[in-house]
């Protein structure tokens, strides 16, 4: 039996076996990546599968994770109907929120959160007239429609200057119109901001405190569903407004649609 | 003394003596009295006597009851039975003489660690001791121990009514070969037809109670199927005994039939209970077979069956069709009837539907009174008697009344209505059929005419009505996150791109600018990127020893280094401009020689009739290259 003598450059392998070695661990690395792939959509269907089956508790759980791995307004929408199946009111709605929050054209949420909040008698947010324009279009698309809006009109202001191009009025109208859109598009993403502050209150009869202590005194109990809006967090405990007062709750107690990352 | 003759106190001559006139007073008086009085006891004699009053005969009922006996409470434990083999089940049984609600019964019982208890039955009954009546509570555990040896459940404290009650130890002996024969304890066991249910399907559910060894059958008191989501309908229950074959063996077995029907989805763990009363049945019983019923008093035992799963899924909200009440079974719809069909405007008219089939058949609901600008119907009725009256008699019946609104109308409006047949899993349509009719003109009430115009804002509305939607078949486009994108950090520093092509442009183009309102910079860098290609190519000419092309490549070198400086075309320089433009000692020294006799080459080579003698002009490199060099230094 021979021995080959190890070459410093290849670590002593031949091309041939780097190429199998290689071709082995590209096999491998997308049959994982497929098996995660199976995995994720798996999640969704083992969800479907248990709400139809009456297992309600497990249709959340797998709907809830896929929810943390690939947000989308679908999933979100039946991890929704399960969390109202099992009775969690203020869980359903926070999830149909995060619902509409990726797509404002879910009908599906929409009709849901309507139908949820007509049956636990609890009353929607109350949105100012920015956070209502953001409504309007997915979160994402304000981004984008501000982005080019705005490069469009920088650049055509100074991209014939720039390049000797004879400045037509094609290009100023362009620019105006970009401007415009772009100042239009300002009054969403304020409201964006301050509806990514917009939480709902997970658990029933939730005691709204007075100071952000166990031992303070209850304001009012706050229902599950309502919503609230996050002013400041301290020691575990959030500062929140809602249509019937201020106070503090415990923060696992408060469900925001854009999560908090303390 | 004196007597007067005549009546007497009859003024007289003779007058009486005055006591004597008081006593006929007196006895005047009490004659008017007693007159009187028998003249009101004539009158009140005369009038009705008022009645006897009369005790309320819930009150008659409740004071009937026998009293119940609430003394010291007393607890006792026991095994049954207290002998069992490795593996066999038996039953940790704690009764106490006190109400099921004042008892705090604790969290854990101090059970042997290789003795698991597992929790069963609870219940309280009223037992008979002579006139009195004595509650019993009873709390079940299943013990099962794997391995020969004495289990002691040690005594324990149970609070009730807040006063300690010391529940006394109780032994269990497991033995592999028992002196004794050892019975098994009496349990029941729960029949359904089926474990796998939908929310609504209402299932009959037998409690058998085998009989006894020697054919001994007892009763069973307050059977019931306990369990979260589900309901048991107790007034469509009925008891039989009958011989069943278990393990082929015939065996006299008390069977109680009751109806049951989920109302939750998901897993569902349900068993049954009841107290075994020997000869105390309630109710109508019929007996098939030989069987045998105790006498004397009975001794109440709460007797439990295993628990059973059952998995109860939703109704689909697919395929739903309308009018569905929550019927669940197989049902069957008779041709409806109408009470009349000749009607006139506004007079009501009779449908009678009857609704055949099995299934949850004694809650069924009646399918809601469609909406129609034509007709008024009013929500259905159905007949006053018990759920177990229709669940027996096997069909419900529903009447509506319908009033017609409209002139001319040819039918009845059709009912929408369907049901669940959870045996093709499937909605059925049931919808009661349109019966013909003949509506003639006649007087509306003045009420009905705004109902017949809102009979079509209500038909609109009705289509708007809330519903929890179905599941999404896809997730559809998925995000990264839930972040907006304006509050990643990514977003932003996207930016920062497009802004730096847009400032390099700026700053390319204010440069150029620059560049364009001042050449010679232009020209002095390329005269400087020239020149230094020119000096390697005359480097090389050196190496070579081509005289030629050092004369030729160090008059280029020399022009180009010079042309900015006037400025002008490089070609156009001869050597009488390039000398100038050296300092006053290189002009005489070597760099102005070689300025000189390169220039003199690379005429001789260009427009000489002959080639230029070469000796010594390789030579003059260094000086070239100095002259090259203040040239450069210029630039």
């Amino acid at each position: 039996m021979s021995v080959q003598p190890r070459s410093p450059e290849t670590g002593g392998t031949s091309p041939r076996l780097r190429w199998w070695r290689g071709m082995v661990l590209a096999v491998l690395a997308g049959a994982v990546l497929a098996a995660e792939a199976q995995a994720d959509g798996n999640l969704f269907q083992e969800g479907v599968a248990a709400y139809r089956s009456g297992d309600y508790a497990r249709a959340a759980d797998a709907f809830g994770k896929e929810a943390v791995l690939r947000p989308a307004s679908g999933t979100l929408l039946n991890l929704g109907n399960a969390e109202w199946q099992r009775g969690q009111t203020g869980r359903a709605i926070l999830a149909w929120e995060r619902a509409r929050w990726l797509d404002p054209f879910n009908n599906q949420a929409r009709n849901n959160l309507a139908f949820a909040r007509k049956t636990a008698q609890l009353e929607s947010p109350r949105l100012t007239w920015f956070e209502v324009v953001s409504t309007w279009l997915p979160n994402s698309a304000w981004a984008w429609i501000a982005a080019l809006s705005l490069w469009t009109a920088v650049g055509l202001v100074t991209l014939p200057g720039i390049l000797r191009a004879p400045k037509a009025a094609w290009h100023q109208a362009v620019a105006a119109c970009g401007l415009a859109v772009f100042l239009l598009s300002l009054p969403a993403h304020l409201g964006i901001h301050t509806r990514s502050k917009l939480g709902f209150i997970l658990e029933k009869d939730t005691p709204l405190r007075l100071t952000p202590t166990q031992e303070a005194q209850y304001v009012t109990r706050l229902a599950a569903g309502e919503p609230a809006r996050w002013v400041r967090y301290s020691r575990g405990y959030v500062l929140v407004r809602t249509s019937r007062a201020a106070g503090w709750v415990e923060q696992g107690q408060l469900g925001l649609t854009v999560p908090s990352d303390r | 003394m004196v007597m007067r003759s005549g009546v007497p106190g009859r003024r007289s001559g003779v007058r009486a003596p005055r006591r004597l006139r008081l006593i006929y007073r007196k006895f005047g008086q009490v004659a008017a009295w007693v007159a009187l009085c028998a003249g009101l006891a004539q009158i009140t004699v005369a009038q009705p006597t008022s009645p006897p009053p009369v005790r309320d005969p819930l009150m008659s009922l409740m004071m009937s009851q026998p009293r119940l006996e609430l003394g010291p409470v007393r607890a006792t434990a026991a095994f049954d039975p207290p002998v069992a083999r490795p593996g066999m089940e038996s039953v940790y049984r704690v009764t106490f003489n006190a109400l099921e609600d004042m008892i705090k019964w604790p969290g854990e019982v101090p059970a042997p660690a290789d003795l698991p208890l597992r929790a069963g039955a609870k219940g309280q009954i009223l037992q008979m001791t002579g006139t009195n009546m004595q509650p019993r509570t009873t709390y079940n555990f299943r013990a099962r121990a794997e391995s020969p040896g004495r289990f002691t459940v040690p005594e324990f404290t149970v609070l009730v009514s807040g006063q300690p009650v010391v529940v006394p130890a109780a032994s269990l002996e497991v033995m592999r070969d028992p002196p004794i024969p050892v019975t098994p304890p009496q349990m029941l066991i729960l029949e359904l037809p089926a474990t796998n249910l939908f929310v609504g399907q209402s299932v009959t559910a037998r409690i058998l109670s085998p009989g006894l060894p020697g054919g001994v059958v007892q009763a069973l008191a307050q059977a019931q199927i306990n369990g979260q989501g589900l309901i048991m309908d107790q007034s469509a229950s009925r008891q039989r005994i009958e011989t069943v074959i278990r393990n082929g063996t015939a065996i006299p077995t008390y069977i109680f039939e009751t109806l049951v029907t989920p109302i939750a989805a998901g897993k569902l763990s349900v068993f049954a209970q009841g107290y075994s009363v020997g000869n105390r049945f309630t109710g109508t019983i019929i007996i098939q077979g030989p069987a045998v019923i105790p006498g004397g008093l009975p001794q109440y035992t709460l007797v439990d069956s295993d628990p059973v799963e059952l998995v109860v899924r939703p109704l689909p909200s697919e395929g739903k069709l309308p009018g569905f009440t929550g019927a669940v079974g197989s049902f069957t719809l008779e041709p409806p009837q109408l009470s009349s069909g000749r009607l006139q405007v506004g007079e009501p008219v009779r449908l009678t539907v009857r609704v055949r089939g099995s299934g949850n058949l004694a809650r069924l609901v009646a399918p809601p009174a469609p909406r129609s600008s034509e007709w008024q119907v009013l929500a259905a009725s159905g007949e006053n008697i018990p759920p177990q009256v229709r669940q027996a008699q096997g069909f419900a019946v529903f009447h509506y009344t319908l009033v017609p609104l409209a002139e001319g109308e040819r039918s009845t409006p059709p009912i929408p209505f369907c049901y669940f047949d959870p045996e093709r899993e499937t909605y059925v349509d049931l919808t009661i059929p349109s019966l013909p009719v003949v509506v003639e003109s006649g007087r509306m009430a003045a009420d009905r005419r705004p109902l017949a115009q809102a009979r079509k804002l209500a038909a609109r509305t009705e289509q708007d009505e809330l519903a929890l939607s179905g599941l999404s078949a896809a997730p559809g486009p998925a995000a990264r996150s839930l972040k907006p994108l304006q509050q990643r950090v990514w977003f932003p520093l996207m930016h920062v791109g497009p802004g730096m092509v847009l400032l390099g442009l700026f700053l390319w183009d204010r440069r150029r600018r620059y560049l364009e309102q001042h050449p010679a910079i232009v020209w002095r860098r390329r005269a400087r990127r020239a020149l230094q290609r020119q000096r390697r190519a005359l480097r090389r000419a050196v190496r070579r020893g081509d005289a030629g092309q050092f004369a030729v490549i160090g008059v280029s070198a020399l022009k180009v280094a010079s042309a900015p400086h006037y400025p002008a075309e490089p070609r156009a320089l001869v050597g009488a401009d390039i000398l100038p433009l050296l300092p006053e000692a290189d002009r005489a020294g070597a760099a102005g020689e070689a300025v000189r006799r390169v220039f003199a080459a690379a005429d001789a080579l260009e427009f000489g009739p002959t080639a230029p003698a070469w000796d010594s002009l390789l030579s003059l490199h260094p000086g070239l290259e100095r002259a090259l060099a203040i040239l450069e230094a210029k630039l």
